[in-house]
C-alpha cells in the first residue's frame, strides 16, 4: 500500500506515523482511519482474555471483551424471564420451572466475543495496521517500548503516539476486599450466583442487577444516593427504581458495605446499618479508573489529572505535543461511540489535514437495565440550571400495549424539555421497553435543533410505543426562570 | 384559501366568550345533548365556555344565516378520525354528536363500535395478536441463551382471544368516557345523511351545521366461487379456534400481518400473492427482505398465483383453486385483498357528495366534500389509511372549521409500520421514488445479522437501506425490516419530516450497541446512482459495515 510521506525532511526518520497502544474502540478506530488517510501505523494489545489486568486484554477492548457486547448478551438472555411470565396471558402454556443453565449461555457468549476478537484483528490487518501483541509503555515523546508474551522487549519510534488504554474497575477498599468481583468477573463467572450483593448505583450496578434477578437469583443492591443513577434526570431515575423493585430487586438506598468475610456458607455481608447478609457473589460496580499505571507516562511529562486520567486539549492532544489520548483513559465521556468520534477526529486532525474537534453536545446513551432507560440532551434539573427562559416539560406514563394482556405492572416514562425561547426540544428520556432503540431517531432530530413544533408535525407510528414523542400535546408543568442578572 | 373556502368564523371572539360566560347565568347552559360531568381538569379545559356557546350555537349566529340547527357538528362514524375531530370541535367550542354502531367485534351493515377499526377489528387487536405470536419466536430464541422446557410452550387458543376481547371492551370505553368528557353526544345507531346540514339515525333525524363523515374502510374479498367459505381480517381476528392450515390470499400489509401471526401461534400458513412478491408499493429490496425472513421462519408463499374458487370437501376441509392449480386442505381460507371505503347507503350520492369509482368520498385539501357543509377524514376518504393519519386529518378539519385555524393535514413523509415478523419501519420515499423523482441518488444499505441471533443461532436479520438526494444530502427515505423497526423510525421520521442531511445524521451519535445505531454510522454508500452516467447504478463498493 503506498504511504504518503509526511512533510520533507522528516522521511523515514521514524518506524511508524503513529504507534497506537490499546486496540479498544477507539484505538482501533483511530488506527484504521489513520491508516485511511495513508499514515503507517502500528498498534500493540495485550493478549486476550476475558477478564483483564496488567497482562492480559484483547484486541476490541472493554467494549467487546467486558463491556457493552457481554453486557447486552447477558441482558438478552435474562430478559427471557419477563417474557416467560408476560407470554402465559396471552394464551401460552409453559412449564412451571423453565431451566436456565449459565454455562450454555457463557459458552456461547465467549463464543461470540471471540468471533468479534477476531473480526477486529482483521479489520486492523485489511487496514495494513500493524499489530503488535505485549504491553506497551512510553519510552519517550516519540518512542513505546513493547514487552512482550516471553518478556523481551522491543522499542519502537513513531511521529506520533496515541494512547487508547481505556480503564478499568475499581475496588472499594474496605475489609475482605479480595472476595468481591467486579463486572469483568461478573460477566465470565464459572456458577451462576444464587443470592448476589451489588455495590453501586451507576450504569453497571443496575445491569447486573437486571441481568442476575433475570437469570434466578437474589439480588441486594446498595447505592449512597436516595436514588440510583445519579446525573440522570431524578423522574427517571424514579421510574427505573420503581422497576427494579418491581422485578424482585431488593434495593437498599444510601447505604454501603462495610466488611466482607468468607464463611461456610458464603460471604458474610455486613453493611453500615449494621445488617448482614450472605452472598455468593459480591459485586463492586463503584466506577473504574483510566489505566494508566503503567504507562509510565511520567518518564515523558505526559499530565493526569488526580483520578489518573490522561489531560488532553479539544483536539485529544496531550501536554506533549507528539503524544495523544482518546477514550476512557481521557475521562471526558465513557462511551464506546464518543471514543470511536475522538478516536476518529484524531485522525483528521493529525492525518487527514483537517482539524477536527469531538463534539459532546446531545450525545445519547442507555442503560440496559430491564426495562432500559436512554436519554439525549439535558435532564430537567440540567435544563433549569442552564435555563435562560422558561423551560417546558412534556412527560407520558403508560401502560405499555403488551402489559395490558400480560398483567405486567410497569409503566413507560418518557420526558420531553423545551426552551421555551426557542421551541427546541433539549432533553427527551425515556424509561421503557425498547428505549435505546426509540431515542437514536429521537437523538437525530435533536443533534439538528429540531423544534417541539417538528416533533408534533411527525405523524406517528401506531401502534408504538415512540409514536408518544410525537404526540405530547399537553404541557405537563412550566418551570419559570427568573432572569439572571 | 380560507376565505374562498367559506370557511364559517366563530361568531364571537374569544374574549367575547369570555364576557358571555361571566354575563350568562349558568342554568341557561343547560343542553340536551351535554353532560354536566365536572371535568377532572376543569382549569385548563373550556368547558363552561363552550356550555355557553352551545346554547348560543343553535341561536341565529353572525355567520349561521339564521338558521337553527340541533348540533354545530354531526359526525357519522366513531373511529380514529371521527372521536378525534369530534373531541377537538367540541373543545372549541361546539356543539358535538357522533353516531356509531352497536360494539362488535366484526363489523357489519348493523355492527361497528366506538374506537372503530384501529382499536376494534385493526391495529390494536392485530398488534395484540402480534405480541402472543411473537412469544413462539422468543421461546427458539432463549435456547441459544440457555433456557430450557421439559414439554414444548403449548398456546391456549382460547385464553388469548378471551383476553384479547376484555382488552377490547375496556378500550371501547375509554373512548366513549373521552366523548363523554369532551361533552360530545353520543348516539347509538346507523346514520345516514338525508340532506347538506340532516343526518337521520335510524329514522330519527338530527339537523348540524355540519357533517363529518368518518365512517372508514371495510375488507373486500373478490366475488369467486366458494368466497362464502373464506374469512377476512374482522373474522381472522376472532377466531374460535387456532386454524390447522391456512390459506391467506393476498400480499399487502395485512396478509403478511396475519402470516405472521398464524404462524407464530403455530398453524401452517400459506400465502398466495398475485405478483412475483409481497408488499407492492414498498422499496423493492425490503420486499425482496421480509419474504426471505418470513420464508425462514416457515410460512410458505405461493407467488403469482390468484384465487380462482374455493370449495369445501365432505369432512369440511377446504380446497383453494388457483391459476396454477388447487392446493387443499385448508381449515381456513382468507382473503387480505384490500378494503373499501364504507360508502354503501349512506345516502351521500342523494345529496351531491362527489365518491371515486372504489367508493371514497372526494375531498379538497381541508377535508371538503363537493357539499359545502359535509366532510370527510380517514379510510372513508382513501388519502393514506392509518390511524395517526385520520387523526391529523380529524384535528386539521377541528381547527379549520371550530378554530378559525385552516389547516391542511401534511401527507409527505408519514412514516408507517407493517408489523410482520420481522418487521418493518419506514419513512419517505423507496429507492424507486427517489430515483423516479430525484435522478442522482446515493444509496446506503447495511444487512446485517443483530447480536441477539448471534447467540440465539437463529436465521434473524436486519435490512435497513437510507436514501440520500445526491445534490442536497437531503435524506429521502429510510426502510428498515428487522426487530423493534416500527420503535426506531419513529424518531427517524423525525429528523426526515424536518428535512435533515446525511450529513446531520452522521454527526449523531451512536447509542451502543443497539440495532439503531447503524442508521447514524452508514458511511459508504452502497451505490450512486446517476441519472447521466453511461450505467445506471455504479456499484461503488459493498457497504462496508464500519463497526468499529
Amino acid at each position: 500500500m503506498a504511504r504518503k510521506m509526511l512533510r520533507d525532511g522528516e522521511q523515514k526518520e521514524y518506524d511508524f506515523d503513529l504507534f497506537v497502544i490499546g486496540a479498544g474502540s477507539g484505538g482501533v478506530r483511530a488506527s484504521r482511519t489513520s491508516a485511511g488517510f495513508g499514515a503507517k501505523v502500528a498498534i500493540c494489545e495485550l493478549p486476550f482474555h476475558p477478564i483483564s489486568s496488567e497482562v492480559v486484554g484483547g484486541v476490541g477492548g472493554t467494549c467487546v471483551i467486558r463491556g457493552c457486547v457481554p453486557k447486552k448478551i447477558l441482558v438478552y438472555g435474562s430478559a427471557f424471564r419477563g417474557e416467560f411470565e408476560d407470554a402465559r396471558n396471552f394464551g401460552w402454556e409453559l412449564d412451571e420451572d423453565i431451566k436456565f443453565n449459565w454455562k450454555k449461555l457463557l459458552h456461547n457468549k465467549t463464543q461470540e466475543i471471540q468471533r468479534l476478537n477476531g473480526i477486529y484483528k482483521r479489520l486492523l490487518t485489511n487496514s495494513s495496521v500493524t499489530m503488535i501483541e505485549g504491553e506497551g509503555k512510553v519510552a519517550g515523546p516519540h518512542e513505546v517500548e513493547v514487552t512482550q508474551l516471553d518478556g523481551s522487549v522491543q522499542k519502537y519510534t513513531a511521529k506520533n503516539i496515541l494512547i487508547a488504554t481505556g480503564s478499568r474497575a475499581q475496588r472499594v477498599k474496605i475489609p475482605g476486599e479480595e472476595l468481591a468481583i467486579t463486572s469483568d468477573e461478573a460477566l465470565s463467572l464459572e456458577d451462576l450466583p444464587k443470592r448476589a450483593v451489588i455495590l453501586g448505583g451507576g450504569y453497571i450496578a443496575v445491569e447486573f442487577a437486571s441481568i442476575w434477578r433475570g437469570m434466578g437469583a437474589t439480588v441486594d443492591l446498595f447505592y449512597r444516593k436516595e436514588l440510583p443513577l445519579r446525573g440522570f434526570d431524578d423522574e427517571m431515575r424514579a421510574a427505573v427504581t420503581k422497576n427494579l423493585e418491581g422485578r424482585g430487586i431488593k434495593l437498599h438506598p444510601q447505604s454501603t458495605l462495610t466488611e466482607l468475610s468468607k464463611t461456610d456458607e458464603g460471604i458474610r455481608v455486613v453493611t453500615d446499618h449494621g445488617d448482614e447478609l450472605i452472598a455468593d457473589v459480591v459485586l463492586f460496580a463503584t466506577g473504574r479508573a483510566p489505566n494508566t499505571k503503567r504507562l509510565n507516562l511520567e518518564a515523558v511529562g505526559v499530565e493526569t489529572d488526580r483520578t489518573g486520567a490522561i489531560k488532553v486539549d479539544e483536539y485529544s492532544r496531550t501536554n506533549v505535543p507528539s503524544i495523544w489520548a482518546v477514550g476512557d483513559v481521557t475521562n471526558r465521556m465513557n462511551l464506546t461511540p464518543v471514543a470511536l468520534m475522538e478516536g476518529t477526529c484524531f485522525s483528521k486532525t493529525v492525518f487527514g489535514g483537517e482539524p477536527t474537534k469531538p463534539d459532546y453536545k446531545d450525545i445519547p446513551c442507555a442503560v440496559f437495565c430491564i426495562p432500559p432507560l436512554s436519554v439525549v440532551g439535558l435532564s430537567e434539573q440540567q435544563a433549569l440550571e442552564q435555563a435562560t427562559s422558561d423551560v417546558l416539560i412534556f412527560t407520558s406514563s403508560f401502560t405499555p400495549m403488551k402489559n395490558t394482556i400480560s398483567g405486567r405492572q410497569e409503566k413507560t416514562v418518557m420526558k420531553l424539555i423545551v426552551d421555551s425561547a426557542t421551541d427546541r426540544v433539549i432533553g427527551a428520556s425515556m424509561c421503557g421497553p425498547d428505549a435505546p432503540e426509540i431515542m437514536q431517531g429521537i437523538a437525530v432530530a435533536m443533534k439538528c435543533g429540531a423544534t417541539k413544533k417538528q416533533f408534533d408535525s411527525t405523524v406517528g407510528i401506531h401502534p408504538s410505543a415512540a409514536e408518544e414523542f410525537v404526540t405530547m400535546r399537553t404541557l405537563t408543568r412550566r418551570l419559570t426562570v427568573e432572569p439572571k442578572i | 384559501m380560507a376565505t374562498s373556502l367559506g370557511v364559517p368564523r366563530l361568531p364571537f371572539s374569544p374574549k367575547t366568550l369570555q364576557t358571555l360566560r361571566r354575563t350568562l347565568p349558568l342554568s341557561l347552559s343547560k343542553s340536551p345533548h351535554s353532560t354536566p360531568l365536572p371535568h377532572p381538569s376543569i382549569s385548563r379545559s373550556p368547558f363552561i365556555l363552550r356550555l355557553s356557546h352551545r346554547r348560543l350555537s343553535s341561536r341565529p349566529s353572525a355567520s349561521g344565516g339564521g338558521e337553527n340547527y340541533d348540533f354545530d357538528l354531526f359526525t357519522i362514524g366513531a373511529g380514529s378520525g371521527g372521536v378525534r375531530a369530534s373531541r377537538l370541535a367540541a373543545n372549541f367550542g361546539a356543539s358535538v354528536a357522533i353516531c356509531e354502531l352497536p360494539f362488535a367485534t366484526i363489523s357489519s351493515d348493523t355492527a361497528g363500535g366506538v374506537g372503530g377499526t384501529c382499536v376494534l377489528r385493526g391495529c390494536v387487536p392485530k398488534k395484540l395478536m402480534v405480541y402472543a405470536s411473537k412469544f413462539n419466536h422468543e421461546f427458539e430464541e432463549s435456547h441459544g441463551f440457555g433456557w430450557s422446557y421439559e414439554t414444548d410452550p403449548k398456546h391456549d387458543w382460547g385464553t388469548l382471544i378471551a383476553n384479547k376481547n376484555a382488552e377490547l371492551q375496556r378500550l371501547t370505553g375509554i373512548y366513549k368516557n373521552i366523548l363523554n368528557n369532551a361533552g360530545v353526544a353520543l348516539i347509538e345507531g346507523r346514520g345516514k345523511v338525508v340532506d347538506p346540514h340532516t343526518v337521520s339515525v335510524d329514522g330519527k333525524l338530527y339537523s348540524a351545521r355540519h357533517i363529518l363523515i368518518a365512517v372508514g374502510g371495510r375488507p373486500n374479498m373478490p366475488n369467486i366461487p366458494g368466497i362464502e367459505h373464506a374469512i377476512d381480517s374482522d373474522a381472522a381476528l376472532d377466531l374460535p379456534a387456532r386454524p390447522d392450515k391456512i390459506a391467506i390470499v393476498g400480499g399487502g400489509y395485512i396478509a403478511v400481518e396475519f402470516a405472521g401471526i398464524f404462524n407464530g401461534l403455530m398453524s401452517e400458513v400459506h400465502v398466495f400473492i398475485r405478483q412475483k412478491k409481497v408488499l407492492r408499493g414498498f422499496d423493492e429490496e425490503i420486499r425482496d427482505f421480509v419474504g426471505e425472513q418470513m420464508s425462514l421462519r416457515g410460512i410458505k408463499f405461493h407467488p403469482e398465483e390468484s384465487p380462482q374458487a374455493i370449495s369445501k370437501s365432505e369432512d369440511g376441509s377446504l380446497s383453494l383453486k388457483t391459476n396454477k392449480g388447487k392446493v387443499s386442505g385448508f381449515s381456513h381460507i382468507m382473503f387480505a385483498t384490500g378494503r373499501r371505503p364504507n360508502t354503501k347507503n349512506l345516502g351521500l350520492e342523494d345529496v351531491g357528495v362527489q365518491l371515486a369509482t372504489n367508493g371514497a368520498i372526494m375531498v379538497d385539501e381541508y377535508s371538503r366534500t363537493t357539499v359545502e357543509s359535509i366532510w370527510a377524514v380517514g379510510d372513508v376518504t382513501d388519502r393514506i389509511n392509518l390511524t395517526p393519519v385520520a387523526l391529523m386529518e380529524g384535528g386539521a378539519f377541528a381547527k379549520t372549521v371550530f378554530a378559525n385555524e385552516p389547516t391542511k393535514p401534511d401527507h409527505r413523509a408519514v412514516p408507517s409500520a407493517v408489523f410482520s415478523q420481522p418487521p418493518i419501519g419506514q419513512v419517505g420515499l423507496t429507492e424507486e421514488q427517489a430515483i423516479e423523482e430525484y435522478g442522482d441518488v446515493d444509496v446506503y444499505t447495511s444487512n446485517f445479522r443483530p447480536l441477539k441471533a448471534t447467540v440465539s443461532g437463529l436465521p434473524d436479520r436486519v435490512y435497513m437501506k437510507m436514501l440520500v438526494c445526491a445534490n442536497s444530502g437531503k435524506v429521502l427515505g429510510v426502510h428498515m425490516c428487522g426487530d423493534d423497526s416500527p420503535e426506531i423510525i419513529q424518531g427517524i421520521a423525525i429528523a426526515v419530516k424536518a428535512g435533515l442531511t446525511k450529513t446531520q445524521f452522521d454527526s449523531t451519535i451512536g447509542i451502543h450497541p443497539t440495532a439503531a445505531e447503524e442508521l447514524v454510522t452508514m458511511r459508504t454508500p452502497t451505490r450512486k446512482v446517476r441519472r447521466n452516467s453511461s450505467s445506471d447504478e455504479q456499484k461503488v463498493k459493498d457497504a462496508v459495515k464500519s463497526s468499529t
